[in-house]
């Protein structure tokens, strides 16, 4: 079994879909972080022409809630908003800020991107009133209290981790594990295998324990990746494991389904969403959970996202491992029955 | 070969002269979409990927939602809100919600269904003291509470608040710190407010990529088969030369990429006045997935391999179109990724309406990279065929 494991690790690196699992969810972590912040969560972009080192630019580099640049020169600050690089800019003239202290109420020009969203104009002209009266120095009597009452949400990126972790978890375990044991079956190797002491089990179980340690890894890379190693180390071990002992037994199911590579694609690409499904129930927290335990892979997700990324204990999650395990355990006769299936014409 | 046309074949006797390129081609894309035809994996795959895009694209939202809507108590402060945000009647950019009672505006915010009927949901419910204009005109403090829903982004809440500082002081009598007169606010390009293009429109690009490029995929590994079963080296045997297998392989590629992204495109009702553009560009993006096709089925050396293979090439080409999901012009990088010009001449047909005339530079650029990428597909193809 330790040969079947070394050769696979030896020549595993030469396969496209250990790439794939290796690669894919660094990739995917990338994206969520750095692109789909900023494609639904994007505070206006605003840009400012200042000719005369005003305090109005300075506090608004500060400010969070938008995303201001400087810009070299009027024309240019026109472009990048009539290109929609920018949402909206304003030219602060020579004199602005001493004018504006001396209650002398200068013009002010602004431009705004033909394409920028109606409530994003709305919110760069108010927050720059905003700024231009801290500036004067005559800020409203009144004191603004902010109150969430229905609790503070999750930003989608930290609502998408379940999901990178989830496809970091099935790319190596059950895309690497099934693509593996298909190969071996395409080529035939498998017969010269099983003509060798070596049994089908302990065949299965190198097969599994391959993409399970690369599951487990890839997991963990993804859950520091994004920030998500935050609860009971032994905890989230203990849960990475069972998660990946789930991931490998599922690709040890495919493999065995399929007879050939396109078949497994098949597979991969049909059943993917019962596999995933459970990742959408954190996305959209508002829907009913019960749905979510349907399905197998929630029992294997959930523990290590609380435990990695909501700082739950091993005590809080035991019963859901439990769960986790059972289902491994139930999968077992299922595989050894199946394999009866692989190994039959191998025999013949 | 059945029976009735193994009778047919030798009642005819052999052919007394050499059949026509054009003969030969069509018999070689009839082979290959036969075979197309009877793969089962390309035959779920194809409509299940046209299914699915299409019906993400009609779930997807017709329009952008870029309203604030706003809840006041007490309503007598709407007018002073909308006032205070520079917003004229009629603005898409605020809806304000009166509300007599705070704590049915708070729930409201809080909860989708304590949003009382025929009410649209405030997003943010701004409660201001009874006594905010007596208080203001005393300088004397006042207190105001937002009302914030779950994820709402930072800049909203932050504009709220400072709504409400500028209600009080409009409220204590101070004039806006600038001379800002409606003039001071300069619109650039074309004024979509209210009418902005919606997020399904933009990603319409994306979508008949991945659907051209599914069908490249397929080529691709309709051409591997040949290659590792010798099927190609049978061809070769016959009357075929290289070129038409080429040319085959090329016209089999166009034909399944065009047609499924035609199909997409037709149901997703992409063709507007100028509809002519936007099939130029489909075909020029089938061409250059045909290449694709052929260049990744001669690179692989087993389905896999092929379909890896074409996986990079997806993950480049689709660059451009992920790009169109954000605002801006593309960085100069991305304006040299082959799929650049497809993408913007897709969209700038689809979307905007531009005509020949204004894409003309994009077109001619996809048109380049197509006779690039073609020319590289058919020399890799050429060297398999020759090697087997």
């Amino acid at each position: 079994m330790l040969s079947i494991w070394r050769k696979d690790l030896a020549l595993g690196p030469r396969s496209p879909v250990l790439l794939f699992a290796v690669v894919m969810p660094v990739l995917i972590t990338l994206l969520v972080q750095g692109v789909f912040g900023s494609l639904f969560e994007r505070p206006p972009r605003v840009g400012i022409v200042d000719l005369g080192d005003s305090a109005v630019t300075a506090a608004a580099l500060e400010l969070e809630e938008l995303r201001t640049s400087r810009v070299a020169d009027v024309e240019t600050l026109q472009r990048l908003v009539t290109d929609h690089d920018l949402d909206a800019g304003l030219v602060l003239p020579a004199g602005f800020d001493a004018a504006l202290r001396a209650g002398e109420r200068p013009p002010l020009t602004l431009y705004v991107a033909g394409e920028s969203r109606a409530n994003d104009r709305a919110i760069v002209a108010i927050t720059t009133i905003d700024l231009l009266r801290s500036v004067e120095g005559r800020a409203a009597s009144i004191a603004v209290e902010v109150v969430a009452p229905g609790g503070e949400g999750v930003p989608l990126q930290v609502r998408l981790v379940p999901f990178i972790v989830l496809y970091a978890l099935f790319a190596a375990g059950v895309f690497v594990t099934s693509f593996s044991f298909t190969e071996e079956r395409e080529k035939r190797t498998i017969d010269a295998l099983l003509a060798s002491p070596l049994t089908m089990n302990e065949f299965l179980v190198a097969k599994g324990l391959f993409g399970g340690t690369l599951a487990a890894a890839m997991s963990l890379v993804t859950l520091a990746l994004n920030g998500a190693l935050v609860g009971q180390p032994v905890g989230l071990l203990l849960a990475l494991a069972i998660g990946a002992v789930m991931a490998a037994m599922i690709g040890l199911l495919y493999g065995i389904a399929a007879p050939d590579t396109k078949v497994l694609f098949a597979l991969v690409k049909t059943l993917s969403i019962l596999v995933f499904a459970p990742a959408l129930w954190y996305v959209f927290p508002e829907w009913p959970q019960w749905i979510a335990y349907v399905f197998p892979t929630y029992w294997l997700l959930n523990p290590i996202v609380e435990i990695g990324q909501q700082g739950a204990g091993l005590a809080d999650v035991w019963w859901q491992l439990v769960i986790g395990a059972a289902i491994c355990l139930a999968l077992v006769p299922l595989l050894a029955r199946l394999a009866q299936r692989v190994r039959a014409p191998v025999a013949a | 070969m059945s029976t009735r046309r193994t009778r047919e074949f030798f009642a005819r006797g052999a052919p007394t002269h050499a059949p026509s390129r054009a003969g030969i081609v069509a018999a070689i894309v009839r082979k290959d979409l036969t075979t197309f035809g009877r793969d089962r994996l390309w035959m779920i795959l194809t409509p299940l990927a046209l299914f699915m895009f299409i019906g993400i694209y009609w779930l997807m939202p017709p329009r952008v939602d870029e309203t604030l809507v706003v809840g006041v108590h007490p309503p007598a402060m709407a007018a002073a809100l909308k006032i205070a945000m520079g917003v004229a009647e009629g603005d898409p950019a605020l809806t304000v919600v009166a509300f007599e009672d705070v704590e049915a505006m708070a729930a409201a915010v809080a909860d989708a269904d304590a949003v009382p009927e025929g009410v649209e949901r405030p997003l943010v419910g701004i409660s201001l003291p009874l006594d905010l204009l007596l208080r203001a005109r005393l300088g004397q403090r006042a207190t105001a509470t937002v009302y914030v829903g779950t994820n709402l982004p930072e800049e909203v809440r932050s504009a709220m608040a400072t709504a409400v500082r500028e209600v009080a002081a409009t409220a204590a009598g101070a004039p806006l710190p600038v001379d800002w007169t409606a003039d001071d606010v300069i619109v650039l390009g074309t004024d979509r407010a209210g009418d902005q293009i919606a997020a399904r429109e933009r990603m319409r690009p994306l979508m008949a990529f991945v659907v051209l490029l599914t069908e490249s995929l397929a080529l691709a590994s309709l051409v591997s088969v040949e290659v590792t079963q010798r099927t190609a080296s049978a061809l070769l045997a016959s009357p075929a030369r290289t070129v038409d297998v080429l040319l085959a392989k090329g016209l089999v590629g166009t034909l399944l990429a065009f047609s499924q992204g035609l199909i997409l495109l037709l149901a997703t009702r992409a063709f507007g006045p100028t509809w002519p553009v936007l099939l130029v560009a489909v075909l020029l993006g089938a061409m250059m997935m045909a290449g694709i096709g052929m260049l990744t089925g001669a690179a692989g050396h087993d389905f896999i391999g092929t379909l890896f293979y074409g996986m990079g090439f997806l993950l480049v080409l689709m660059v451009p179109a992920i790009g169109e999901l954000f605002p801006g012009s593309a960085a100069a990088w991305v304006q040299v990724i082959p799929s650049y010009g497809l993408v913007e001449a897709m969209v700038g047909s689809s979307v905007y309406g531009l005509g020949f005339a204004d894409l003309a530079m994009p077109l001619l650029a996809a048109a380049g990279w197509v006779v690039v990428v073609f020319m590289l597909g058919w020399w890799a193809l050429g060297r398999k065929l020759v090697q087997t």
